[in-house]
């Protein structure tokens, strides 16, 4: 419940304070969304190269190769590969999901979902986004640098990642690039955690807020209790490599006084596991409000849903070990640890099953947001079952460090969170820029995905069943390798096509910005308090602090005469 | 006059303010708490796989620098205790916030002066584990004391001019304060006695 009321300030006047150094949530929001958008442009080109690298070894990337990589006639050196995967993973997960899902939309969802003027903190706030940008500069700047950019994965465990493994600047810069840019989300978790407890509108308990503010919420937990971990970590292995402590260091600690390569690991790991579902929850959020909303049905068991997510949030923070199997761990904690990870099985079946118990016999609209919602569903299902074999250590200890391992964490945390992102970004376009994205365009940018990041993650996992390992330059070397060339190939083909189907969203994207049909207030005819308001939102959000009278969900009420929705204000409409 | 408008002021802070940084301030604390204790894990990691501690011959340093540290850092807070209750009462106790202020700069002196030692003892921050666990968790620890000092100073400035959010601030800066005292308590018992 509300605990105080914010003032309605006056609107920005000069460019500087509406656009840049803006306090507003929604303009640090879209600020976010371009960050995040601009970044997975880079890393998807990244991608694009380790795909070109591994379909045709030896033969110069094209077009752009020439100029990127003029010493080796435009093919992909060995050293540069290892950056690209590692700064891959580096700018997908920490520089283009995060802003995208939690700090566009966690910015953007939270104040008008629940029924506030602005974040509680809102210096705090612009802060955290300009520090994100320090971090990026930090992180860019690293691949200036003599020996270039990062090299040692984006887990960058020691050996690979202290001097030893990686000597110059650009590891050390990495380091401090994800420090501040752990600070920047904690800044954010804080405010996040505080503004939904503190702010929320008068009437709205915590089982009124619509499913996205759930998902924003955990993850705003799972980042203020778990980046400092990997700070702490990243701090040390800064030390290691300025300052010659011994920390993460290989020897025996009685003779040589030195660390262990191993605790990184689980400091990482500690971190890491908790962070998966950091970039999942947000997505989940989205889905499970989107799926019901398209419905046109009451969400199957919220309630359920919620606590399956609680749940799966407190569970996240006891498996880590599932990444360790193969380091030579006690087989009792590795049975521990699957036995932990199995368990979280039983939360994801709930909320998925509630998931299809909401498609089940509802007047679906087939919009765009739904595409991708429907599309969530099924990678996710995908990835999901996919997990098990990881997680049980026999199976693991084979497919260890294989693209299966690739296809799995990609189907997960790359395809179900970039089409829970995509739909988010068409739902909520209106509300952010007053106009409505194509709906043709949309479809197309889906169905293209879709197919292509279904063909990519798909072949990932039948190769990386048939042994091929990750990060290798050219696996090919392996005789029994070569016969997955034409796979490889038809892996790198969808990579293409998934790629150039991008194109169609960045059109739509920034025509419609400008030249799409006005928005209406509430286009998609739902009734959680951010289509209350105008599109787009003006800068004080609410001119009177709504009441909250029903849930977020109160769709198809046969009750209803006229409309098959009602706003949360209203109060709930009884036979 | 002056004196009774202050006061005025500060009792006049809001309900919803003080919950919303007494929220925002524990859920930051836990953070902070959690580097901390990552920091912990580490040393606990290392400490029980050393079949002997300290590893490698060396020695440990001697408890009296490390001593007076802790001394004088329990000592500010208590300055800061006696500082808050005041403020609770609607009173500006600036020399309590100042005697605070003075005694963390002394903490910090106090640990220029070990690293010195430990320095001219021929213990460098690449002279092993211990080493690096003595020198690098005292940087971090003394990295949070720099900021909350400059925390209080900015306080201590706020004083002249108390309004509704004085009070409010006043118990945030102490969340952390005495947070850093307890976090160099740990660290001085589990790294430098035990």
């Amino acid at each position: 419940m509300a605990f105080f009321e914010q003032d309605i300030h006056d609107a920005p006047s000069t460019f500087l304070s509406k656009y840049v150094f803006s306090f507003d949530h929604k303009v640090i929001a879209k600020q976010f969304l371009w960050y995040g958008i601009a970044f997975l442009g880079i890393g998807g080109m990244m991608a694009l190269m380790i795909r070109w690298t591994l379909a045709f070894p030896g033969e110069p990337f094209p077009i752009i190769g020439d100029i990127l990589f003029p010493n080796s006639g435009g093919i992909v050196p060995p050293d540069t590969y290892a950056m690209l995967f590692t700064l891959h993973g580096t700018i997908m997960i920490f520089f283009a999901i995060t802003p995208i899902l939690i700090g566009a939309f966690g910015n953007f969802c939270i104040p008008l979902m629940i029924g506030a003027r602005d974040m509680v903190f809102p210096t705090l706030n612009m802060l955290s986004f300009w520090l994100a940008v320090l971090s990026a500069v930090l992180l860019l700047a690293s691949l200036f640098t003599p020996l270039g950019g990062a090299a040692g994965g984006w887990t960058s465990y020691p050996t690979l990642s202290t001097l030893i493994g990686s000597a110059g600047v650009g590891q050390t810069l990495w380091c401090l690039s994800l420090f501040v840019l752990g600070v920047s989300s904690t800044m954010g978790a804080v405010n996040y955690i505080a503004t939904i407890i503190t702010l929320r509108a008068p009437g709205m308990g915590y089982f009124d807020m619509p499913l996205t503010v759930w998902g924003l919420w955990l993850t705003a937990v799972l980042n203020a209790i778990f980046l400092p971990v990997l700070g702490a970590g990243l701090l040390l292995l800064t030390f290691d490599r300025v300052f010659g402590t011994t920390f993460f260091l290989a020897g025996a600690a009685a003779t040589s006084g030195s660390g262990d390569p191993v605790l990184f690991q689980h400091v990482f790991w500690i971190f890491g596991h908790p962070e998966v579902y950091i970039l999942i929850l947000p997505a989940w959020g989205i889905v499970s409000d989107l799926l019901s909303f398209f419905s046109r049905k009451p969400a199957f068991g919220a309630k359920a849903t919620a606590l399956a997510m609680t749940s799966i949030t407190i569970l996240s923070t006891v498996v880590y070990g599932h990444h360790m199997y193969s380091t030579q761990m006690s087989p009792l904690l590795t049975q521990s640890f699957m036995m932990l990870t199995m368990v979280i099985s039983i939360p994801s079946a709930v909320f998925f099953a509630n998931w299809l118990g909401t498609l089940w016999k509802g007047s679906i609209r087939f919009q765009t947001p739904m595409l991708f919602s429907l599309g969530v569903v099924f990678v996710f299902g995908l990835g999901g079952l996919t997990g098990l074999y990881l997680a049980t250590v026999s199976t693991d200890l084979y497919l260890h460090d294989t693209y299966f391992v690739v296809g799995h964490f990609h189907y997960t945390m790359a395809a179900s969170v970039l089409l829970g992102g995509f739909a988010g970004t068409y739902f909520w376009f209106p509300k952010m820029y007053g106009r409505m994205m194509n709906e043709r365009l949309g479809k197309i940018h889906f169905w293209i995905s879709m197919v292509g990041l279904n063909g990519i993650f798909m072949g990932m996992m039948i190769i990386g069943h048939a042994g091929m390992h990750r990060r290798i330059y050219n696996p090919f070397v392996y005789e029994f390798l070569q016969n997955l060339i034409p796979l490889n190939r038809f892996i790198t083909y969808s990579a293409l096509v998934m790629g150039a189907g991008q194109l169609f969203f960045v059109w739509n994207f920034i025509y419609s910005m400008y030249k799409g049909p006005i928005a209406t207030q509430n286009p998609w005819e739902v009734g959680t308090l951010d289509w209350t308001i105008p599109s787009p939102a003006p800068h004080y959000n609410f001119k009177e602090i709504p009441v909250v009278r029903c849930g977020p969900h109160e769709l198809g009420n046969p009750n209803l005469v006229g409309k098959d929705f009602q706003y949360q204000t209203e109060e709930l409409v009884k036979a | 006059m002056a004196l009774a408008e202050a006061r005025n002021n500060i009792m006049q802070s809001k309900e919803g303010d003080k919950v919303i940084s007494s929220v925002a301030m524990v859920v930051a604390l836990i953070s902070f708490g959690m580097l901390f204790l990552t920091l912990m894990m580490s040393f606990a990691l290392y400490r029980f796989t050393a079949p002997v501690w300290p590893p490698a011959g060396m020695e440990k340093p001697s408890l009296l620098i490390p001593s007076i540290s802790t001394f004088l850092i329990i000592l500010s807070s208590l300055a800061y205790f006696s500082f808050e209750k005041k403020t609770a009462k609607g009173l500006i106790d600036k020399q309590g916030l100042m005697m605070t202020i003075i005694l963390g700069t002394s903490f910090m002196v106090s640990q220029a002066i070990f690293w010195n030692q430990l320095k001219s003892h021929g213990i460098f921050v690449s002279s092993g584990i211990f080493a690096s666990v003595m020198y690098a968790f005292t940087w971090i620890h003394a990295a949070h004391i720099v900021v909350a000092l400059a925390l209080l100073v900015w306080l201590y400035k706020k004083l002249s001019s108390p309004d509704k959010m004085t009070s409010v601030m006043v118990s945030s800066a102490g969340k952390f304060w005495h947070f850093l005292g307890i976090v160099w308590l740990i660290m001085f018992v589990t790294i430098f006695v035990l």
